[in-house]
């Protein structure tokens, strides 16, 4: 004790017996006012705790599962997660609440479905500061769309390059399958810039008029484009 | 002491019930009181008789403008919506086919309900009529047996919602091209047949 506590061994020795007592003290005064408060205003007292616990609780929760994006209704197919039902009639509330304060308007089932991907197929997270290969074949679809998105508004100061490529313009080998590569400096071929310097991305496969729309069961790991990291600036 | 605590635990429980049930009403209720979702939204474009666009894809150096409420839109695809209020009569949305692929889709404040592409087009023109079950009965009784109509009628489930317009831009060069393809659309209200004011007002044709 003396060895720990610097200054004067008297000094310590007055401040180890003075810090418990008053803590013994301090606390059996506030027990006792708690305790005189239960006795006081048990029933009111316990119903408003519970009142305001429910509530807090309560709507926070709420708050929190209903903020940014799906809390579930996801299909996961590989590296991707379909959202087949968040514009359906019969969708689950929390889907409903999320778009209500979005103010999103999700495809239809007859229109399309919306694939999205936050992580690789090793299941590591997009980072903005690493290159990726995006590639594959698409499931069926009229017109595909794959975009690339940082979390929150878009820097004001970046210039706008490209933020996605379209079925019609993406440039394909001889064997009809793309390969479009994600990454923070020019590539050749399909380059997708990264959307901000540094933080997560999301890529989001949009298929249009496509008949897995209805069956999102008969999507495997296959069908959609593979999600390969090339490498990491470090 | 004891009976404080077991108390106090009862209280607790109690709070966390209370808070099972507020969450559940909060979730709930969102939908319903928000006044930022897509069909609150929408309703400044009611009285327009061409879809107001929500999302103008960006041609050139312009940006798309800043009317885009839409979270995280497309790049590539125009969306435009045409608020109704079945209560002033049934809907009719109208789309000419184009070069590009076009969708309509009919959302309420449950979600969408119907959603028609234009290869469902007859003659490469899509007309949809939305309107509620008993001016579907009425326009059902209305039909001439020997010229039925061509349009595609849905019944809604609420009297408001919107109609989303999405064209898809495949290249660049075809983004005005998409952004014109929104505002072609029309979407106008069909005045009841049956209204003596809206038949001396709104002209209604004598060849039917």
């Amino acid at each position: 004790m003396r060895l720990v506590i610097p200054g004067g061994p008297g000094r310590s020795a007055a401040a180890g017996d003075d810090r418990p007592v008053s803590k013994v003290r301090s606390l059996g005064g506030a027990g006792r006012f708690l305790a005189h408060l239960w006795r006081k205003s048990s029933v009111a007292g316990l119903a408003v705790y519970a009142l305001g616990l429910g509530g807090v609780l309560g709507l926070a929760s709420a708050d929190w599962a209903t903020r940014g994006g799906y809390p579930f209704g996801g299909v996961q197919v590989g590296a991707w997660t379909a959202w087949p039902k968040a514009g359906a009639g019969n969708a689950d509330p929390y889907t409903r609440a999320v778009n209500a304060r979005r103010g999103e308007i999700p495809l239809a089932v007859g229109e399309g479905l919306l694939l999205t991907a936050s992580v690789d197929d090793q299941g590591q997270a997009l980072d903005a500061t690493c290159s990726y290969r995006v590639g594959g074949g698409t499931p069926p679809a009229r017109a595909w769309t794959l975009t690339v998105a940082g979390r929150g508004p878009r820097d004001p100061g970046r210039p706008a390059v490209r933020e996605g490529f379209t079925s019609t313009e993406v440039l394909r080998g001889a064997d009809g399958r793309f390969s479009v590569v994600l990454a923070p400096d020019v590539q050749p071929g399909n380059w997708l810039p990264s959307p901000r310097d540094s933080g997560p991305v999301r890529l989001a496969l949009r298929l249009y008029d496509t008949p897995v729309a209805a069956s999102v069961g008969s999507l495997d790991r296959d069908s959609v484009p593979a999600i390969t990291r090339l490498g990491c600036a470090s | 002491m004891r009976l404080v605590s077991l108390r106090f635990v009862y209280a607790t429980l109690i709070g966390l019930v209370l808070a099972g049930i507020v969450h559940i009403a909060a979730v709930l209720a969102i939908p319903v009181l928000s006044e930022k979702d897509a069909v609150s939204r929408a309703r400044t474009s009611e009285n327009l008789d061409h879809p107001q666009p929500i999302y103008t894809i960006a041609t050139g150096d312009e940006p798309s403008p800043p009317e885009a409420w839409l979270p995280i839109p497309d790049p590539a695809v125009a969306v435009g919506v045409c608020a109704y209020d079945l209560a002033d009569g049934p809907m009719r949305v109208s789309a000419r086919t184009g070069p590009l692929s076009l969708s309509l889709a009919a959302h309420a404040r449950r979600g969408a309900f119907y959603a028609v592409t234009d290869q469902a087009a007859v003659r490469g023109a899509l007309d949809l009529v939305i309107l509620t079950r008993a001016q579907y009965d009425e326009a059902l009784a209305d039909d001439d047996e020997n010229d039925p109509s061509r349009d595609v009628r849905i019944v809604a489930p609420d009297n408001r919602g919107f109609v989303v317009v999405r064209v898809i831009a495949g290249l660049p060069s075809q983004r005005p091209g998409a952004n014109a393809a929104v505002q072609s659309v029309s979407c106008t209200t069909d005045t009841p047949t049956d209204e003596p004011a809206g038949k001396d007002a709104g002209g209604k044709p004598a060849g039917r």
